[in-house]
């Protein structure tokens, strides 16, 4: 296990400069320019070059590559061009506002699609697991802007029983951070339940028709002891990698809801940065996500193999 | 003659007008307003006029008895970058400076202009060099005095080129670097390119760069706001909110002598999506959204705990025809039949649910700017959009292309030109960029290059202006940067050179009614419409002002229990 760490951790080196490489080419080639952004429209274009010079961000594409990615390993990650403001402290900032939401989002969603998938998977085509199938795929295809829309209307417009912004006033405990977080966690627990159950209740089927479960349940092993002592550590392998696969969309991809729920995160940054040609802010927010993204799917990983020794051995 | 003897000759001509029946009483305020006459001048100059005094637009009337304190919440979109005054030009900065800092001049609900750092204002018999007199006794909230030197340093600034103010382009030949002048502690004298009636609308609100600066600023107004205006900028996040807090040396007060501002404070929270803008207002989470968008605004139509407010506001969606390329160039009756394909009436029921003002392809729009000369209303008539066509060329029909940004109504402006040329047989393809796309240009050539000056048929978006010469210096002079359309008509521009410069009325309306009917029948772009402005309130916040888009006036505003 030790071995695949410090491998895995090695390959993240050039996956991560490849990724900032593609940033930069990315940015140049999208319309428009920071100059502009700052500036607006009624600008003059000689006022523009004028700033554009002043800001560096008219100097070869290679040099400026150069000149960021030097500083960016040595812990300066610079200004933010359009806002004004260190890139770092923005960043980890909004970094932990997502961390946040996903943690709490994650929390619910977990437990309750292995429950309800290892259900389905139990009474396998029964009313039951078709309804569970049914209804938890059909909470998936919904966006999470229209079900986002439909929550806030309904408990924080009519009822008025939660609060329709994400973010609680300056000061709050943490309990009430969290209960700001109800409401835009619920949209992201419709868009994942279906997909996490499906894979718990695939795991489930299949190791249920295993021979050793058999042989246990032939035994009179009780069904409880199948379940939580051989069943349950088989059959969670492709839902742990799912989950892991998932932690890094959860925290960099919820600019929609981020935007309905007025909630500061990465996404939201990152979208910002990229349409105004932000090149530092948009460089170490999306960095940063791809390092989560990676460590996400190393634990993912690393639990497949503490379940699975089959997969540990195999390396 | 002096500038003092001037402005009375001038308040003479004015109340002759109006006994001529030549100028209606609401356009002779709002051009006494323009040269400096004030209130009580002004009020004299109607009894002169005889009859009653008219009731001006707005809420004035009826207004609940003013309640001091509390916090009122806004939400709108954060500002693109820091709400520096010198840079800004989104809705989001516009709202903040204006609750810190201040303008000499400010607009009213009629755009006629208010006194506010200026307390008056005349030109020279010539009408090229214009004097400021400057409200005595005000200070920073730093504890400078605001003086003449400060108005020199912040109009220089925006004048120099290197600061990148965007009203540098409404500027440029009208005043040059080194034309601001302090006479004296408190009279400042600007110098003029050129004899320009409409001057005090350039130093005014309505030219948002403007804002009067501390003479000492050094463009860093987060950590250091300093200003004149009712409120102070306690904290600012970028992207998230600001927080005001009352300015309590504020020099302003009311018509009663009450210290203004009545509110404690002001919290603005950034809230881009406009859907997410309107959920928190229908929650009750806050209390003001300066600029309501009518698309998904219906909610807040019904909504028993809301108020929206409608004004009067002078913004567009210019339909320019690029006189550079074909087919448009030379080619008048062709943009002629597309002008009559449109269902003016239909097109602003559905983008505006009716709400907004009819326009006729001409600026100089009376329902819009009072005191225009009549514009010659232009209905769908396909009978003539045919004929026109088959005048221009085009028997058979016609392909065109509209290109536009994906942003605000544009799209489905874009939607329903092209069904109503249909019938005519015009054929639109539309051609829909990104709004970066769509003002992106090559860094060598902005201006040979961006798709909104250079396609051949282009939809943009201008905010509203208090009179229609400023809008047509902005995009109909052959030599104005903005110009999408390219149109360059040397009678047109001589005529315009003349109203530019003349300051009897009867001959300047004159001419400003030989430019309406040479814009509109020459047709270089479109104006089917002049959107209203909606503002959505709690129904107990009362007495916020502000007229154009995006102001938002809070000295005088206050909640009620």
């Amino acid at each position: 296990v030790l071995r695949l760490i410090g491998r895995r951790l090695l390959l993240m080196i050039p996956t991560l400069i490849l990724a900032s490489l593609l940033i930069f080419a990315l940015a140049e080639v999208l319309p428009g320019d920071v100059g502009r952004s700052i500036l607006g429209p009624y600008a003059t274009q000689e006022q523009v070059d004028l700033l554009n010079q002043k800001l560096g961000a008219d100097a070869p594409l290679y040099e400026r590559y150069l000149t960021w990615a030097g500083n960016f390993v040595t812990g300066d990650w610079g200004d933010s061009l359009l806002l004004e403001v260190p890139v770092m402290p923005t960043v980890m900032e909004a970094l932990a506002n997502s961390l946040l939401l996903a943690g709490f989002a994650l929390v619910l969603i977990v437990p309750t699609s292995i429950v309800v998938g290892v259900f389905a998977g139990l009474r396998r085509d029964t009313a039951l697991d078709r309804t569970i199938t049914v209804s938890t795929l059909s909470m998936t295809v919904i966006p999470e802007f229209v079900s986002g829309v439909v929550l806030l209307y309904v408990f924080a417009v009519w009822l008025k029983w939660l609060p329709v912004s994400a973010m609680p006033p300056e000061g709050s405990s943490f309990i009430d951070r969290l209960y700001y977080l109800i409401l835009p966690a619920i949209p992201l627990m419709f868009l994942e339940l279906g997909y996490i159950a499906r894979m718990a209740r695939v795991g489930t089927v299949q190791v249920m028709g295993m021979p050793y479960i058999r042989t246990a349940v032939l035994k009179g092993v009780p069904q409880r002891r199948v379940i939580f002592g051989h069943m349950l550590r088989n059959a969670m392998v492709p839902t742990v990698t799912v989950i892991g696969s998932q932690v890094g969309w959860l925290i960099g991809g919820l600019v929609v809801i981020e935007w309905l729920f007025v909630y500061p995160g990465i996404g939201q940054l990152m979208v910002q940065a990229a349409q105004t040609h932000d090149i530092p802010l948009l460089e170490a927010s999306v960095l940063m996500v791809a390092v989560i993204y990676m460590i996400s799917n190393l634990i993912a990983d690393i639990v497949v193999a503490l379940l699975s020794p089959r997969i540990r051995m195999g390396g | 003659m002096t500038n003092g003897e001037f402005r009375r000759e001038y308040a003479y001509h004015l109340v002759d007008e109006v006994k001529k029946g030549r100028m209606t009483r609401r356009q002779m305020l709002v051009r006494a307003s323009v040269f400096g006459l004030s209130v009580t001048a002004a009020g004299q100059l109607l009894a002169a006029c005889g009859g009653s005094d008219e009731e001006p637009a707005g809420e004035a009337s009826g207004l609940p008895e003013p309640v001091m304190g509390g916090t009122i919440k806004l939400i709108g979109p954060a500002p693109i970058t820091d709400p520096d005054p010198v840079t800004i030009y989104d809705q989001g900065g516009i709202v903040l400076v204006y609750q810190f800092l201040e303008y000499l001049i400010d607009l009213d609900n009629n755009n006629g202009l208010k006194p506010k750092l200026a307390e008056s204002w005349t030109p020279s018999e010539t009408g090229d060099v214009w004097t400021f007199n400057l409200r005595q006794g005000v200070t920073f909230n730093d504890g400078s005095p605001f003086e003449a030197e400060d108005v020199v340093t912040s109009i220089e600034r925006v004048l120099d080129p290197a600061n990148g103010s965007g009203a540098l382009s409404q500027l440029s030949g009208v005043l040059s670097p080194g034309g601001v002048k302090a006479v004296d502690q408190y009279t400042v004298e600007f110098t003029l390119d050129k004899p320009y009636v409409d001057f005090p609308y350039m130093v005014s609100s309505g030219n948002y760069n403007t804002a009067i600066l501390n003479r000492k600023y050094k463009g860093d107004i987060v950590d250091n706001p300093v200003g004149t205006g009712p409120f102070l900028l306690k904290e600012y996040k970028s992207k998230q909110k600001a927080v005001f807090v009352k300015n309590p040396t504020y020099w302003g007060k009311d018509a009663q002598g009450r210290q203004l501002p009545y509110l404690d404070g002001m919290e603005y929270t950034m809230v881009e999506d406009n859907s997410a803008q309107n959920l928190q207002l229908q929650s009750g989470a806050v209390d003001v959204q300066p600029q309501t968008i009518f698309q998904g605004a219906q909610a807040l139509f019904g909504d028993p705990n809301l108020r929206v407010d409608i004004y009067p506001s002078s913004g567009i969606r210019e339909v320019a025809f690029n006189m550079n390329v074909d087919p448009w160039k030379d080619n008048k009756p062709l943009r002629q039949a597309v002008a009559y394909c449109l269902d003016r009436e239909a097109i602003n029921k559905a983008l505006y649910d009716g709400r907004s003002l009819l326009g006729y392809d001409t600026f100089w729009e009376p329902t819009v700017f009072p005191g225009s000369p009549p514009s010659t209303a232009r209905a769908q008539d396909y009978d003539m959009a045919k004929q026109l066509l088959s005048d221009a060329g085009y028997p058979d029909g016609i392909d065109i292309t509209l290109t536009h940004a994906k942003y605000l109504e544009n799209p489905q402006y874009a939607q329903l030109i092209q069904e109503q040329c249909k019938p005519a047989g015009i054929n639109v393809k539309l051609e829909q960029l990104s709004y970066e796309a769509y003002y992106a240009g090559d860094d060598a050539d902005y201006y040979g290059t961006t798709p909104w000056l250079n396609a051949p048929m282009t939809i943009t978006e201008w905010g509203s202006r208090p009179a229609p010469g400023i809008f047509a210096a902005a995009m109909l002079l052959p030599d104005a940067v903005w110009s999408s359309s390219h149109w360059n008509n040397p009678e047109w521009v001589s005529l315009f050179d003349q109203y530019q410069s003349t300051a009897d009325e009867a001959s300047r309306s004159d001419v400003a009614a030989k430019l309406s009917s040479i814009q509109q029948d020459d047709t270089p772009i479109l104006i089917a419409f002049y959107i209203t402005q909606l503002r959505t309130q709690k129904k107990n916040v009362f007495g916020i002002q502000g007229p154009g888009s995006f102001y938002c006036d809070l000295s005088q505003a206050f909640m009620t229990a």
